[in-house]
């Protein structure tokens, strides 16, 4: 390699590369680093032979078919410095002598010294295709875009956000990016609903091939917010079968639980019809009675115990109750009906069929039995005259099993529910 | 919940490894570029072979292994693999099993037992699909003709399958279908302590 003053060709030829087949390729939908061994399986996956090399020159370092790019690791470092240094450097001119030049220009002139904005545009992008987090890049990218003002600007940024997550799909400052650009639609456009439907579509495909990814469902939680009350009747029915069929996460029961608030909430909100409150009452009936299906079905998941408390304090409170039109204040105690004492009645039912273990090889049943347990303790801290139904429905001697099985598993938690 | 892998296998005392007759397995959870896309079927077959070797006929073992059971139902030396969600409830995927152990002999009778390679078999793969919810399965233990009342023998690991003595590190040490990069990979997620590459 020639050394001396910096010769941009031979020093930042991986960039130029990297760059060229970005350019070439608009639709890509998926990037990834990988190790070389992986180039001969991916191009036999691809059904290319050992002879036929399709990106000459580039073989061993990107790897790019349909729409997907692979980047070797053994350029990976490299890659990365030459694209911060030279986006610092683009970041610099672009502060220090300004965008002199009208938009429209850009497109035309293609190797001006006057183009720091689209250099930082596209320096920026690939930085952040390789370090998703780095700061200086998100933010110089919203510097230039706070100053456009047609929606393709920032449905484009969408894209490449998307781009990004498919690499790295917990990195915190891409999703907090996306919450930008939305901020910044719903300023200035008005095509918020369809966005926010692709949006939350988007967390939950990422949800599946993206375990334990908090990021992402707090981001979906953050865009009802923006939802009407029908979208998120929508949301509820749509997410009800992928719900379903991750049990085991709790992301996602805590994103109903988000939903199922917001409807709470807009019935105390000025204008509220009993139409409304009826509405909402055949939703968390079905949502309880959904709940129940799985906790039986699913032994010993404690996400489902979770949902159940949220689902039935609320359902004690604001829809089994009397109180018509206030909302009880929280500490008030709950004036026993018919209606409360019947739903009691069947929890201290699902309580009674999970104590019983019937073998321990797995720990799926003590599990169950510990989240019945907890749940119930749980509830008698809001419902005290819990204690004396139970004593009335179980016997003394269930009741003391269920604080046994607490004290063995949670003895400081006991502590803090039982005000002994 | 989804199903990971379905495996058919021919589990002869006269032969020493388990054959496989038919396996479908889902690699959907891996993006194109995952490293460990490369070497899961590997794993799978592996650890199929390996529980389906100890599970004499007319016996059904669940074994736990990271975040996956894996189920083996043996009726008369033709075994079906499942490989489920830690969550899949057990009843369910043996309810699974045994619909693909009928439905594979009605569609080769007892050919099976002269068959000494894979096959492609659709039914496999319309299975994992349409099973993936366990309330599928469930439908199924309505009409399946007879009410299996083996026990099911569960394992917290696959250790506790193999024999006294009998190590996995050891099996896949020897093992002669593992690739070396397989090997590797094994010997470093253990001491790295990841999880999620089946082995």
């Amino acid at each position: 390699m020639k050394q001396g003053p910096s010769s941009e060709d031979d020093c930042f030829s991986l960039l130029k590369q990297f760059e060229h087949v970005l350019e070439s390729d608009p639709l890509i939908d998926e990037v990834g680093f990988i190790h070389p061994s992986q180039f001969t399986m991916l191009d036999k996956e691809a059904g290319f032979s050992n002879e036929f090399q399709p990106n000459n020159g580039t073989s061993s370092k990107f790897w790019n078919q349909d729409h997907k790019l692979g980047i070797s690791t053994d350029i990976l470092v490299q890659l990365c410095k030459d694209a911060k240094h030279v986006f610092l450097l683009a970041l610099q001119e672009y502060k220090s002598h300004g965008n002199a030049c009208d938009e429209s220009q850009i497109k035309n002139i293609s190797c001006s010294p006057c183009i720091p904005e689209s250099d930082v545009m596209k320096h920026s992008q690939s930085v952040l295709l390789l370090s998703s987090d780095f700061g200086t890049a998100w933010n110089a990218r919203k510097l230039i875009l706070s100053k456009k003002d047609h929606l393709s600007a920032f449905t484009e940024e969408l894209r490449l956000s998307g781009l990004i997550l498919s690499n790295s799909p917990k990195s915190e400052s891409t999703w907090s990016h996306r919450r930008w650009i939305i901020k910044m639609i719903s300023q200035s456009f008005s095509t918020l609903q369809e966005i926010i439907t692709k949006e939350s579509e988007l967390v939950e495909s990422i949800g599946e091939r993206s375990k334990m990814n908090y990021r992402a469902w707090h981001h979906r939680c953050w865009l009802v917010s923006y939802m009407t009350i029908e979208q998120v009747i929508q949301e509820l029915n749509k997410s009800k079968r992928w719900a379903g069929l991750h049990v085991a996460d709790s992301s996602c029961f805590h994103y109903r639980r988000r939903l199922m608030l917001k409807i709470l909430e807009s019935l105390y909100v000025k204008g509220s019809s009993a139409y409304d409150k009826t509405e909402a009452r055949k939703i968390w009936k079905e949502e309880l009675d959904w709940n129940e299906e799985l906790v039986e079905r699913y032994v010993g998941r404690e996400a489902l115990w979770l949902h159940r408390r949220f689902l039935s304090l609320n359902w004690i409170m604001y829809f089994a109750c009397n109180h018509s039109d206030a909302s009880p204040e929280t500490g008030e105690s709950i004036i026993m009906n018919e209606e409360i004492a019947i739903f009691i009645d069947n929890e201290i039912r699902l309580l009674d069929s999970s104590m019983t273990v019937p073998d321990t090889k797995f720990e799926d049943f003590q599990a169950q039995a510990l989240h019945a347990a907890v749940y119930t303790l749980w509830l008698t801290k809001s419902i005290p005259v819990l204690w004396r139904m139970l004593e009335e429905k179980l016997g003394t001697e269930k009741v003391k099993c269920v604080l046994n099985t607490i004290a063995q598993e949670r003895p400081s938690l006991l502590h803090h529910l039982v005000n002994v | 919940m989804k199903i990971t892998a379905l495996l058919v296998l021919k589990c002869d005392p006269e032969t020493r490894e388990p054959v496989i007759l038919a396996n479908v397995s889902d690699l959907s959870q891996f993006g194109k570029f995952s490293f460990y896309r490369s070497n899961f079927e590997e794993f799978i077959v592996f650890i199929a072979r390996t529980v389906a070797r100890r599970t004499p006929p007319g016996q059904r073992q669940s074994v736990k292994h990271e975040e996956y059971k894996v189920h083996a139902y043996n009726i008369n030396g033709l075994c079906a693999v499942g490989f489920m969600d830690d969550h899949y409830p057990v009843r369910s995927a043996f309810s699974l099993l045994n619909q693909v152990l009928d439905v594979y002999q009605k569609d080769y009778g007892d050919t099976w037992r002269f068959e000494n390679s894979s096959q492609p078999w659709p039914y496999l793969k319309e299975a994992s699909d349409k099973f993936r919810d366990p309330a599928e399965a469930d439908k199924l233990l309505k009409i399946q003709r007879e009410l299996d009342e083996t026990k099911i023998i569960l394992h917290k690991t696959i250790d506790g399958v193999l024999a006294r003595g009998e190590k996995l590190d050891s099996l896949v040490e020897k093992s002669s279908e593992l690739s070396l990069a397989s090997k590797m990979f094994y010997k470093q997620a253990k001491k790295t302590n990841s999880c999620c590459t089946l082995l």
